[in-house]
């Protein structure tokens, strides 16, 4: 259980760096339920790109359709968690 | 000076046909241009289609310049300035003579020469790669062609404002000659396909598989193309005084900035550049009787076209079609396309389809495409769009002359 | 006719030399500037170590972090030296008047950087469409004219001029036809180019071929322009008066054997002959030349002789490059600043004539008729 938290917890903190990477903040200020449009000023561009990188990073590939979903670093790890079978 | 312009010939190098008569003919026709890629290795990307130019044979077109000299676009521009001047009737040497100069839009310029470089560095390293094509880059070229083809001496100038750039190009050459800085002016624009823009608009969400439906409910993104678009100005005076045939008169322009977002339109700024242009060319907007369109057919370039259309013009906007059905995303070229379609249809009375139309789309319910059919009307006045990237919005009108 | 003269009422520059107008007029009238050492900018392998380059240039440490990881060096250093042109000039620009206020600038091919490593991309990742979505405007030519609209909020005109040398006076009279028909009020007008190995590379390919021994430079230098006759009506007094722009093409008589060193004096000649009559000034007049000169004998040569043709041996010449560096269309503009720098503190050149010459490889050529005045107490 405790390994799987921390497996958690570090998925958490890799794509919250790529997400404050391409949006160009600090990691601190991206929480797990603020939201990329709303909060951060994230274009469609800069979606398609944490993508991108999502997909580079975990060698995963993740349909575009799903990008909508991808609002906050939640659905963000949620959406990975199911396409790269993660089982954190 | 505030002379009167007028466009005297037309010179379309396009994957629906080369030289004003073909042109004309695929419009009518609604044909597609669009075909499997063959100027690059296509393999790996999902989507392969183009608009590609395969019968374009420079060869056969140019009188001066050496093609082996100049790169695709530069071809492209030069060829079609010579199938404009061919069409215009002027006599070539008289023209060389004159105060004779060039605007040539472009959105990708010499890149695909650019491309082979890289390309070729990637084994040989920059060091090695092939000296001669390194000289080929400059964009400024574009324009430097048409007037070396054409021994030009005036002002050749290459405007690199993306997918409206033919649409500036037109607005500067008309301002030349409605001041009276130059006589003749050769305007319009010219891009190739390349890997680099392909990959960019696929990973951008916006390009379509197969083909390019705008306006359509599913419209999913743009197909590239190229080619290479020309038109012949003069000034009233002097086309009357030679007999020339006048397909139609350049009334004005309009051009802003959305100065917003690098790539999401804006449907407030594009409506204020359709006011600008109706300002410009002296016309209100219910005297306009065709509005080829922009037209990409991404989700949301038709959108907001649309929008703003319905905002300038009311609840029936003119109809308005997109000509990229057929030829896909031309970039540079793509407005200067755009001008020849609605010169044509000035002068011959019909106005191009949007082709791959299946099903209207609710949310743009006050849009008349122009569905997959040309239709027979007499336009009086006519206005292109062109947006781009940078938001960079340019509006030509033209008008019958009578 | 759309030939009223224009006024430059401020200036932004980054070069090698300096950056901003007060630095880089220091420079010029110090003779000061030297090439950098270049070799650890870049992965890439560059043909020389030294370079007129901005080593040390991080557009972050002007503008900020937000919004400007992703942008190329072409439209940085443009962007920068547009907010120096707008903090220099007594024009002020906000949302009553930034429609009427637009951009044109100048470039060669765009940030041949980005595209170059955008096609490279295509080649080398996986899969050839696993580019990055947030550069690919960056591999566009207007990136650098969109992008500083977009940050200075400027809705009026914008253009990119591809001119290569002749961009900076392109973009002039881009600018000054608008102006002059009424399209716009205000423009800020310059050119911008950035280092990297591509440039490197095709500048020394092209000294090479012409007999040179110029590194190549960088920069971008930026001009508020405005209609002369309203800055004057309104009692402000300019940098900078641009009398005349005149441009055209040296078409080689045989095609097939034209090379670059195609000897284009006398068409040049006639270009400098017609804007000093569109300028209505004599050549005596003419204090200072600043010219295209980059060390390639023959073309220097074709020049030099199409300058004296017309001027004569009088006018001070100002080779800009030699403290810039071959920096492409960037190079047209540092010549204008050039002029403008030795003004810019020297009230006895109050009022006086210049001229500024270039012509590109390709034949293009071009001539401007300046006149400046100092900046400090009336």
């Amino acid at each position: 259980m405790t390994q799987a938290v921390t497996q958690r917890e570090e998925h958490f903190e890799e794509l919250r760096e790529i997400a404050a990477e391409v949006l160009e903040i600090e990691p601190e200020e991206i929480t797990d339920t603020s939201l990329f449009a709303e909060d951060h000023e994230a274009d469609s561009l800069r979606a398609i790109e944490i993508l991108a990188r999502i997909e580079k990073k975990y060698k995963v590939d993740i349909p575009q359709s799903e990008l909508p979903k991808m609002v906050n670093l939640t659905a963000v790890y949620e959406i990975v968690k199911q396409h790269a079978n993660w089982q954190d | 000076m505030n002379r009167r312009v007028v466009i005297t010939g037309l010179g379309p190098v396009s994957s629906i046909g080369i030289g004003a008569r073909e042109f004309s003919a695929a419009l009518r026709a609604g044909r597609s241009g669009i075909s499997p890629i063959a100027s690059f290795d296509a393999a790996g990307f999902p989507h392969y289609m183009a608009g590609e130019v395969p019968a374009f044979d420079p060869k056969s077109i140019l009188q001066r310049i050496s093609p082996d000299a100049w790169g695709r676009t530069s071809q492209f521009a030069a060829s079609a300035a010579r199938l404009a001047v061919e069409d215009s009737g002027i006599d070539p040497t008289e023209l060389s003579a004159a105060r004779a100069g060039s605007s040539i839009g472009t959105t990708g310029g010499e890149s695909q020469v650019l491309e082979r470089l890289t390309g070729d560095s990637l084994t040989v390293g920059f060091a090695g790669v092939d000296r001669e094509l390194a000289r080929q880059v400059p964009a400024s070229r574009l324009a430097v062609a048409v007037n070396r083809e054409l021994g030009l001496t005036g002002e050749a100038i290459t405007l690199s404002t993306a997918c409206s750039a033919s649409n500036y190009a037109l607005g500067y050459a008309y301002d030349q000659i409605h001041t009276g800085d130059l006589d003749y002016m050769i305007a319009g624009g010219a891009d190739s396909v390349g890997r680099w823009s392909h990959a960019g608009f696929y990973r951008l969400g916006a390009l379509a598989e197969k083909a390019c439906a705008p306006f359509d409910r599913d419209r999913s993104g743009i197909i590239t193309g190229e080619g290479g678009a020309a038109l012949f100005l003069e000034s009233l005076e002097s086309a009357t005084a030679r007999g020339a045939r006048v397909y139609a008169e350049v009334l004005g322009y309009g051009l802003n900035c959305d100065a917003n977002h690098m790539v999401a339109p804006d449907p407030v700024s594009i409506a204020q550049c359709m006011r600008l242009a109706h300002r410009n060319a002296g016309i209100k907007a219910d005297e306009v009787d065709y509005i080829c369109a922009h037209g990409t057919g991404t989700p949301a370039n038709d959108a907001v076209e649309a929008k703003a259309a319905v905002e300038v013009f009311g609840e029936r906007p003119p109809p308005i079609s997109s000509i990229k059905s057929m030829l896909g995303h031309t970039m540079g070229a793509a407005s200067g396309f755009s001008a020849i379609a609605s010169v044509l249809g000035i002068a011959e009375s019909f106005i191009p389809p949007t082709i791959n139309f299946r099903n209207p789309d609710p949310q743009i319910p006050d849009i008349d495409p122009v569905p997959n059919v040309a239709r027979e009307m007499t336009v009086n006045i006519a206005q292109v769009n062109g947006f781009a990237f940078g938001g960079n919005n340019a509006i030509t009108i033209f008008g019958r002359y009578s | 006719m759309s030939t009223g003269a224009i006024a430059i009422t401020g200036w932004g520059v980054l070069s090698s030399a300096g950056i901003g107008a007060d630095e880089f007029a220091r420079a010029v009238t110090a003779g000061r500037g030297s090439a950098a050492d270049v070799s650890e900018m870049f992965e890439e392998p560059v043909p020389r170590q030294d370079a007129f380059a901005l080593v040390d240039f991080k557009v972050r440490d002007y503008l900020g972090r937000k919004g400007t990881s992703f942008l190329d060096r072409s439209t940085s250093l443009a962007m920068v030296a547009c907010g120096q042109a707008l903090a220099d000039t007594d024009l002020v620009v906000d949302d009553s008047n930034n429609e009427r206020v637009g951009i044109a600038l100048g470039t060669t091919a765009g940030s041949v950087k980005s595209t170059s490593d955008y096609s490279r991309d295509t080649f080398v990742q996986e899969r050839p469409y696993l580019v990055n979505p947030l550069v690919f405007p960056n591999a566009v030519m207007n990136c650098a004219a969109g992008q500083s609209a977009i940050r200075y909020r400027l809705r009026g005109v914008n253009t990119t001029v591809a001119g290569g040398a002749l961009a900076a006076l392109s973009a002039l009279r881009y600018a000054r036809n608008l102006i002059g028909c009424g399209y716009a009020d205000a423009l800020l007008v310059g050119t911008t180019e950035e280092f990297s190995p591509q440039v490197a590379w095709a500048t020394h390919f092209a000294m090479e071929a012409g007999g040179g021994d110029l590194a190549a430079g960088e920069g971008a230098a930026v001009f508020v322009v405005e209609d002369a006759d309203a800055v004057r009506e309104a009692g402000r007094r300019p940098d900078a008066e641009v009398l005349a722009i005149e441009v055209g093409l040296h078409v080689p008589a045989d095609e097939a054997t034209a090379g670059p060193e195609t000897d284009f004096s006398e068409s040049l000649a006639g270009c400098v002959v017609r804007a000093l009559s569109r300028a209505g000034v004599e050549p005596g007049e003419v204090w200072a030349v600043a010219s295209a000169e980059n060390g390639m004998p023959l073309t220097d040569g074709f020049e030099d002789r199409a300058i004296r043709a017309v001027l004569g041996d009088g006018p001070v010449r100002l080779r800009v490059k030699e403290f810039t560096g071959e920096s492409h269309s960037a190079s047209g503009a540092f010549q204008v600043a050039a002029l403008l720098a030795r003004h810019r503190a020297d009230p006895t050149l109050d009022g006086r004539v210049s001229v500024v010459t270039t012509r590109t490889s390709d034949g293009a050529i071009g001539a401007a008729v300046l006149r400046g005045w100092s900046r400090g107490v009336e």
